[in-house]
């Protein structure tokens, strides 16, 4: 009985209105509750949806760059290219200071890698949160193999890296540059040819788990293949890069300059076969060079005055116009005063004073010459126009292209040529013009424009890069897929003037050739000059450093010029005259007609 | 009260439920065993994971079942003390073994709320929630006939101790906030239910909030959480304890409108910790989208206001007070589970009912909505509504559903 008493006092209890309104309340806990969590799943994944995407895409995507292989650089060896700088694999010692044990890292060094290796291991070790440091580096395959079976060796890494190599040695250092520690390529072709050489990295996009490991679930997956850098045929002949350096190098040592830049090119199509600086340094330990200057291609990166060669220019200009031949006459009085400056003649011999030729001009190189080349240019026997020197600047500058980039396929400097009616002193500065001072301009510039001024008055382009080489086989011009300079062909001056010069040229050397310097059968002409060096902003008149220079082209008799050899001779502090610099010259054409086997041609 | 026919939605809701997680937990079972081998070396097989799942859902069906089915819930009641104390002495016990660093004391992250017997473990915590139900509908209805509720000395003070010691047990010495967010929802919910007067008990709610945030403002470890979760809402720089909320919302939110699909959730490899037990919600989310999401939640919204309908029903306080105790025990995990996965509130560490990855918890949730099933065969609506149904299944019905309903009757 007491039971059912109970059930019906709750009963009534329960249906009393409290009871009823407190479970109302847990609906409405659970209405209330669950509907602010649909409102907040509604602004996550609906509204938001595109942001979270976003960022999920940022956290869960690894992107992998797939290297490119970085293209070999060639020379030519005879018709076939010859590989002069390749890749090789080496590997990186890496430690993770705070897993790796110090000994076991100095028993990896002492044992193995002492001469790859550079690291201070106290140093590393005592950096507090250091968690990579690389402790050698260009470890070769066969010892990173050694050390990854060494089992006393734990907690160290090998990363394989690729490793430029120049088998050559120092070769041709200057115009081949090298590439440094983050894969860049520095100086000469490697640097110049950088993005072609190396190609373009490819990219692998992967969704990753946490602990960044490729995802199969991922449809996104997004892989760009990397594109290897071209192999770079050069235009220069390695056998005769050789032996120029070698006799370059004998003779800075039997003279007193301490550099050489020689650069050979063919006068008909412009391109480069040769192209050294000395001294050389080994691009494969290019970080122990102390002088960055060394890296420096002079040839092209370094404008300079080539003094009295830039006669042949202002001669050219002269007889292209018709203002004067070789056989013009003019008073020398062994000096010219213009704009208050004199300016003298470095041969002062009492036989010249008075009427003479330009060609004995040329012959002995008179300032006085050449500045009258200026005047007649400018159509007055006594005085330079500014007719003249707007003459002498469209050539110099519009038709020889000096102060001007050539567009050879590597990093050259501009150089520069004065305005012709600009600046103070404007005539004495083209007096000085004439013979190849107050004007600056690369080694390149040069020899392009004296090419065009035997080779027939073309001007080509020069060029140093054949092609490319591509499964075993030379591709040139579009076929090769990289940007080989465009020759602008450009005929400057007449067949005539061109001819006219190459005999005054050849008149230049005509004792050498009676001297048997130079070898029968062959035409050799050429051109000296001796700079002044600017110090302080001024010329140095006590002619303490000079810098020579010698241009010459060889031909056999009675044929067109084959080869153009330019040299310059330098050394800090000392006097290079254009003797040794013509002796070196002398040195080299010997060599060429012997390399190339240039037959002798039939005197007339 | 005669027997009828159980309520349905219960019952496929909860069957539904525990399908559902084991689907889930198939598919991202293997990212999980993947990640654990790589990360910690260990040897986890890729159906590690499912075959888990597999023998806890086995296991809570038998439980269910056995509360549903086999154990009548008055045969239950006679054990609301003794079980009280059984969950206590375990909890108590733990609390000693971990202290004297036993290795019968299972410990994760500095807390230890399991008990290791080799391959089985077994959580205290879970049996405490249970027992805590049973003990407290006992309580309140024997109260309640006693006319004492509101009492200091007959109502209050037992109640203030039974409830201090076991959410002492939990939350202090297991370090589990998230079973002791669970426990006060319990004691809340039930404490309505009981008849004691809306002052009293406004007045009570009032005194655990403030005990609340005063347990929270004084530990530094539970600011944190609140830190970590003011950061995240207000979009500060990311940092260790913003990781878990940010990435949880990263899941849900990449999911969109129709998720990813199964198996293709990339939060699962290993970027949202606890992604099979406590973060599951999110996984969820990230696999089947907001349709996904909104689906299971009416799953939950029906089981919950199913429940509310069952104690409407229920004429016996101590049943009605039992359905309203495993209703608050759902509804504090689910809420508190799906809030913390979407930045509404602080993570605490709560197993979202029937999905999460876990054995104990799972088994003790089953069984407890078994209970509720078994309560909701004889509300007083349904008698009329299912009649037909029962009396149908008298004719050609078992013995022991003929059994049964005659001994209610007589």
């Amino acid at each position: 009985m007491p039971r059912n008493k109970y059930q019906d006092s709750t009963s009534q209890e329960f249906h009393s209105k409290g009871d009823v309104h407190r479970l109302k309340i847990l609906r409405i806990l659970v209405a209330f509750s669950l509907g602010i969590i649909l409102v907040r799943l509604f602004v996550i994944q609906i509204i938001e949806h595109g942001s979270w995407v976003a960022k999920a895409d940022e956290e869960h995507t690894l992107l992998e760059t797939i290297s490119a292989r970085r293209g070999e650089i060639y020379m030519m060896n005879g018709d076939e290219p010859v590989a002069v700088v390749l890749n090789q694999t080496a590997y990186e010692i890496i430690i993770d200071p705070t897993v790796t044990k110090k000994e076991t890292i100095e028993y990896v060094i002492n044992t193995y890698v002492k001469d790859y290796s550079k690291a201070n291991l106290d140093e590393i070790y005592s950096t507090e949160g250091l968690r990579y440091s690389i402790v050698a580096k260009n470890v070769p395959r066969d010892i990173a193999e050694k050390i990854a079976h060494d089992e006393k060796v734990s907690a160290v890494w090998l990363k394989k890296i690729n490793q430029r190599v120049y088998p050559e040695g120092e070769l041709a250092s200057g115009l081949l540059g090298f590439v440094n520690d983050e894969g860049v390529g520095q100086y000469g072709v490697e640097g110049s040819l950088n993005d072609e050489l190396n190609g373009e990295d490819g990219l692998l996009k992967t969704t990753v788990d946490v602990n960044q490991v490729a995802l199969s679930v991922d449809n996104d997956s997004i892989e760009i293949p990397a594109k290897d850098g071209a192999n770079v045929v050069l235009s220069v002949d390695r056998g005769l890069e050789e032996g120029i350096e070698e006799i370059s190098k004998n003779t800075i040592a039997s003279s007193a300059a301490t550099n050489a830049s020689v650069l050979v090119m063919k006068p008909g199509t412009g391109e480069i076969v040769a192209m050294a600086n000395l001294p050389n340094y080994d691009p494969n330990n290019y970080s122990e060079v102390v002088d960055a200057s060394a890296y420096k291609n002079y040839a092209v990166d370094d404008p300079y005055e080539p003094a009295s060669i830039c006669k042949s220019f202002t001669f050219s200009a002269a007889i292209n116009e018709g203002k004067m031949t070789g056989d013009t006459t003019y008073f020398n009085n062994h000096y010219d005063t213009i704009d208050g400056w004199k300016i003298e003649n470095a041969e002062q011999r009492s036989t010249l004073y008075g009427p003479i030729s330009m060609r004995t001009a040329l012959y002995w190189s008179l300032n006085t010459g050449s500045i009258q080349a200026l005047r007649l240019l400018g159509d007055n026997p006594s005085e330079i126009t500014q007719e003249g020197r707007e003459r002498l600047y469209d050539y110099y500058y519009n038709k020889f292209r000096l102060g001007q980039v050539t567009g050879i396929e590597l990093i050259e400097q501009t150089g520069f040529i004065p305005d012709p009616n600009e600046g103070w002193g404007r005539d004495s500065t083209y007096a000085n013009m004439t013979f190849g001072q107050n004007l600056a301009i690369t080694m390149v510039q040069t020899a392009a424009a004296w090419s065009a001024v035997v080779n027939g008055g073309t001007y080509h382009t020069p060029t140093i890069v054949k092609g490319t080489y591509v499964d075993g086989e030379l591709k040139t011009g579009k076929e090769s897929g990289v940007a080989v300079a465009e020759d602008v062909n450009d005929q400057i001056l007449t067949p005539e003037t061109s001819a006219a010069m190459r005999e005054m040229l050849k008149n230049n050397r005509s004792y050498r050739a009676q001297l048997g310097i130079d070898p029968a059968g062959y035409d050799l002409g050429g051109k000296s000059g001796t700079a002044q060096v600017v110090i302080n902003g001024a010329y140095d008149d006590s002619f303490s450093q000079l810098v020579g220079s010698y241009i010459g082209y060889i031909a056999p008799s009675g044929e067109m010029p084959e080869y153009v050899i330019m040299v310059r001779m330098w050394g800090a502090g000392q006097s290079i005259g254009s003797g040794d610099a013509q002796a070196l010259f002398e040195s080299l054409s010997k060599y060429l007609i012997s390399y190339y086997k240039i037959q002798p041609g039939v005197v007339k | 009260m005669r027997k009828h026919k159980s309520d349905l939605v219960i019952l496929f809701a909860t069957l539904g439920l525990m399908a559902l997680g084991l689907i889930i937990i198939y598919a991202i079972g293997p990212m999980r065993s993947n990640v654990l081998n790589s990360t910690y070396g260990t040897n986890y097989s890729d159906n590690y994971f499912f075959l888990g799942q597999l023998r806890s859902v086995a296991l809570s069906l038998i439980a269910f079942f056995a509360a549903f089915k086999w154990i009548p819930v008055k045969f239950i009641k006679k054990f609301a003390k003794p079980l009280m104390i059984i969950a206590i002495i375990l909890s108590l016990a733990l609390w000693l073994l971990s202290m004297t660093g036993s290795s019968l004391a299972k410990c994760e992250l500095g807390e230890c709320r399991w008990f290791n017997f080799g391959p089985v473990s077994f959580q205290p915590a879970e049996l405490m929630k249970l027992a805590l139900v049973i003990y407290l509908a006992d309580f309140f209805a024997r109260k309640r006939e006693d006319g004492v509720v509101g009492q200091w000395r007959e109502f209050w003070l037992p109640l203030l101790i039974v409830s201090g010691i076991s959410l002492f047990l939990v939350v202090i010495a297991q370090g589990d906030l998230g079973t002791g967010v669970a426990m006060i929802a319990i004691i809340l919910g039930m404490l309505l239910l009981s008849g004691i007067s809306t002052k009293q008990y406004l007045i009570f709610l009032i005194s655990i909030i403030i005990v609340g945030v005063g347990a929270i403002a004084t530990s530094s470890h539970r600011m944190e959480r609140i830190y970590a979760w003011v950061d995240t809402i207000s979009g500060a720089e990311s940092n260790d304890s913003t990781y878990h909320i940010e990435n949880a919302m990263l899941a849900i939110g990449i999911g969109g409108f129709t998720g990813v699909g199964i198996g293709n959730s990339v939060q699962a490899t290993g970027y949202l910790p606890e992604s099979i037990n406590d973060s599951v919600f999110a996984i969820l989310g990230e696999t089947f989208g907001f349709v996904g999401l909104f689906v299971i939640i009416s799953i939950f919204g029906a089981l919950l206001m199913r429940t509310v309908k069952v104690a409407e029903h229920t004429d016996d306080v101590e049943n009605r007070l039992i359905t309203v105790g495993v209703f608050s025990w759902t509804l504090a995990q689910v809420v508190v589970n799906i809030m913390a996965m979407t930045g509404l509130v602080p993570v605490t560490g709560i197993t979202l009912p029937l999905l999460s990855y876990g054995g104990t918890s799972m088994i003790f949730i089953a069984f407890a909505l078994g209970l509720v099933l078994q309560i909701s065969c004889y509300t007083n609506r349904e008698v009329i509504k299912n009649e037909n149904i029962s009396s149908r299944r008298g004719i050609g019905g078992t013995h022991y559903t003929g059994r049964r309903r005659s001994s209610r009757t007589s």
